[in-house]
């Protein structure tokens, strides 16, 4: 019989966009929008099948900023905030739509926003980490790690240091939160170099992923192209996304999220509905916001839409689920007739385009896995870490660098709209190299100050502000951010060298930037045996 | 008849002002980019895309947005970073202190500086333990003075890539003033080197080589359906452009 592992990788990231000093910052939505639409439905669908009993696996790569805000307790009060808003909103909605066709939409929204807040705050105690805890530990999930602050690994190698302090930073962020070690890590970006491997090494980290052309090209051809994981020579494992997986689902052109019985993304209410109804809905200042209420359907490619069917799109998400299984079946029987061991398949997505760009994506995910168990008991959904238990033995080659993103290389976080910031992070990372080597041992308002500094400096380096500059939208933002983590950090530098230390400077950053509380600088030293008793 | 010189005389005037004006902005531009400082023109160009594309109504941004946070451009140290952007381009950027420049002329002689050239080499050591002088080839690239970093077309996949900073006197002869770190350029293509041991299935290659990810339109969408991903609920230009495009059957 024919047999094939698939493995789903869900990459869950949001940069650091916690703002004390205002209850509305707009970049806070991003937040909001992500939990209420992406991860409360994702994690609502994995509960389902563990009710059902389907013995589904799946890889879950939670950022180490994520993870921060998901626990941390001013940004759970302001979500339920924001959660009780949008349930008043809906609420007033299925009055205003009644007797119309709009009304059952309206409904379902009003009854998802609900069950949103009895899974936050009643299931989870408005800690969502929790969630995800329970079905790793149920032994569903596979959770991994991500670069402390989604650092874009391959051009902060100038510094090693730094790469180590934003993989050392995640792996204990993790195990404080998990309670064991990442076995994985989803590098950010998908970016690898050479070299990467042996800092994931020192934190005992087993597997990485890389596109498909990190593997395809590695220095010695793979014998089973990206069916099967290769070892770095000095045996961490790699897994090389495939591509027509990705495809399906990805694609503009091909891809289920643009089905015309899909719900069409750009039909907000927040921009649509009269002014004064919406207005306590949306930015305080009167700027047009999605609310996530869109009542529409994809429809055709003009721009009058028709409005939203539940039945119709839940039809079209079941049968695109089993579409997408048919083909990997298939795949799989191509593959079992070449290779002399079980292929596997890696189909690793952003967790963010399930629900928030395509509503049905986490509906049409639970209907993959329970049909996979169901209906194709050839195919056994798989993580990394049980395909390197199965087979132990794996060809040694050196991947190729490369990326997810445009072109499959650096350039999308190198081009002439983001170049300009590595000339200060990397003059920051050696600073800070040099600050954590001198006052390793500092205690007190020094020992702030140096962790208040590499936590400024991990928060500059995300590759989150470099991929906004080059998309053209929000700018200013991400050059904002950019340039205050590079001052503040240099401003503490600055102090520190000269040992007049502003402790109400220090204080109000820690307050502001209170991500990663237990920082260890050490990291940015160098190699630190410690560091193997410490994580396992 | 008086009236309508008024006008023309205004009108006139208005178009000065206006040429002067555009004057002053574009000299400023050109200014800033010789001295290398980052772009401060973000907010025009965001207003500009989105007002272009697709928003029915203008979205009103918050009220004025206090300046940027000031950080040095010159950090006072000499330094040559070179960085990889993709098997074909490398990114160079540099400092140069007073000090170092002043030391090249004590060296050179105080007309040195003026009467020499600068120009960033880039250096071919694939395979070699470079010393400086024992580089496979390499390449020049003339630079303007008052250039602090730049992009170099190199189109060397797979190699091992350093580059000097330096000046060129007009009998040709060269001296470093900085020299980079060793980079490595990705491979673009499956690799000839085969194990024995692990002989590949040549039926799989023909499944996938086909996809090349230097040029597969398929990276291009990927890119897009990524906006999904940060800027949550703020939609770019180009990402709207696409997903219409995804509205085909």
């Amino acid at each position: 019989m024919n047999k094939g592992n698939l493995c789903f990788v869900l990459h869950a990231h949001l940069p650091f966009v916690r703002h004390p000093e205002d209850e509305h910052f707009l970049e806070e939505r991003w937040f909001y929008e992500a939990v209420t639409e992406s991860y409360i439905p994702m994690i609502s669908a994995f509960d389902e099948l563990v009710e059902e009993g389907v013995p589904f696996r799946l890889t879950f790569s939670v950022s180490p900023t994520l993870l921060t805000m998901l626990t941390d307790g001013l940004l759970q009060e302001r979500y339920l905030r924001h959660l009780d808003k949008l349930i008043e909103l809906a609420e007033k909605e299925v009055q205003r739509t009644s007797n119309t066709v709009l009304h059952p939409v309206a409904v379902m929204y009003r009854d998802r926003f609900h069950h949103a807040r009895y899974v936050f705050a009643e299931k989870y105690g408005c800690n969502l980490i929790n969630a995800l805890r329970r079905l790793q530990d149920l032994g569903r999930l596979e959770v991994i790690t991500c670069a402390a602050t989604h650092g874009f690994l391959p051009l902060l190698m100038t510094q090693p240091g730094a790469v180590r302090a934003q993989v050392g930073v995640a792996v204990e962020l993790y195990t404080k939160h998990f309670g064991r070690p990442p076995v994985g890590i989803w590098l950010p970006e998908c970016a690898y170099t050479h070299g990467i491997e042996d800092i994931l090494k020192e934190f005992g980290i087993k597997y990485f992923f890389t596109d498909t052309h990190g593997v395809l090209f590695a220095s010695r051809r793979p014998k089973y192209g990206v069916f099967a994981p290769v070892f770095c020579p000095n045996g961490v494992a790699v897994f090389g996304r495939d591509l027509e997986s990705s495809r399906q689902v990805w694609s503009s052109n091909e891809g289920y999220p643009g089905d015309f019985d899909y719900r069409e993304y750009y039909r907000d209410i927040g921009h649509d509905l009269d002014y004064d109804y919406i207005s306590p809905y949306i930015h305080p200042d009167g700027i047009r916001l999605n609310t996530g209420i869109k009542y529409s359907r994809i429809t055709g490619k003009g721009y009058d839409k028709e409005p939203y069917n539940v039945e119709y799109a839940r039809y079209k998400a079941e049968n695109h689920a089993g579409n997408f299984l048919f083909n990997r079946e298939h795949q799989f029987q191509y593959l079992n007739s070449l290779m002399d061991r079980e292929p596997i398949i890696v189909a690793p997505y952003d967790a963010e385009l399930f629900g928030h760009w395509w509503f049905e994506g986490p509906y049409w995910l639970q209907n993959v896995l329970r049909k996979a168990h169901y209906d194709f008991p050839g195919i056994d959904t798989i993580t990394p870490g049980d395909y390197l238990k199965k087979y132990t033995c794996n060809q040694v080659v050196l991947p190729c660098p490369s990326t997810w993103g445009n072109k499959g290389y650096n350039e999308v976080w190198l081009c002439r709209e983001n170049d300009w910031v590595y000339r200060h992070l990397h003059i920051a990372a050696s600073r800070m190299v040099e600050l954590a080597s001198e006052h390793a041992y500092a205690g007190g308002l020094k020992e702030r100050a140096v962790k208040q500094a590499a936590r400024e400096l991990l928060l500059a380096q995300s590759s989150d502000w470099a991929f906004i500059m080059h998309t053209g939208t929000m700018v200013d933002y991400a050059i904002r951010r950019t340039k205050q983590h590079i001052q503040n950090f240099l401003r503490l530098y600055e102090q520190i060298k000269n040992n007049s230390i502003d402790e109400s400077f220090v204080g109000d950053l820690e307050y502001r930037n209170n991500i990663f509380p237990d920082i260890n600088t050490n990291h940015f030293k160098g190699q630190n045996p410690e560091v193997y008793s410490e994580t396992g | 008849m008086s009236i309508m010189a008024w006008v023309l005389g205004v009108a006139a005037i208005l178009l000065l002002l206006i040429v002067i004006l555009q004057r002053a902005g574009f000299t400023q531009g050109i200014l800033r980019k010789k001295i290398g400082s980052p772009k401060q023109s973000y907010m025009e160009e965001f207003a500009d895309e989105l007002a272009g594309d697709f928003l029915v109504a203008p979205t009103p941004y918050p009220k004025t947005k206090p300046q940027h946070p000031e950080i040095p451009w010159q950090y006072g140290a000499d330094r040559l970073v070179l960085m990889v952007r993709d098997p074909n381009w490398l990114f160079a950027y540099w400092e140069i202190t007073a000090a170092k420049q002043d030391e090249f002329s004590q060296q050179y002689g105080q007309s040195a500086w003026g009467s020499s050239r600068p120009v960033l080499r880039v250096y071919d050591v694939t395979g070699v333990e470079f010393n400086g002088s024992n580089a496979n080839n390499y390449i020049d690239y003339a630079i303007s003075d008052y250039v602090d970093n730049w992009h170099l077309e190199v189109s060397r996949p797979n190699s091992t890539l350093c580059v000097d900073v330096g000046r060129v006197f007009p009998d040709g002869r060269f001296v470093t003033l900085l020299r980079s770190n060793i980079v490595h350029t990705p491979s673009m293509e499956v690799s000839n080197l085969v194990d024995e041991e692990w002989m590949w299935i040549d039926g799989i290659y023909r499944t996938i080589t086909r996809l090349h990810p230097g040029s597969s339109p398929l990276m291009m969408e990927d890119v897009s359906q990524r906006m999904g991903l940060v800027p949550l609920g703020i939609s770019s230009p180009e990402f709207t452009r696409s997903a219409n495009n995804s509205n085909l059957p």
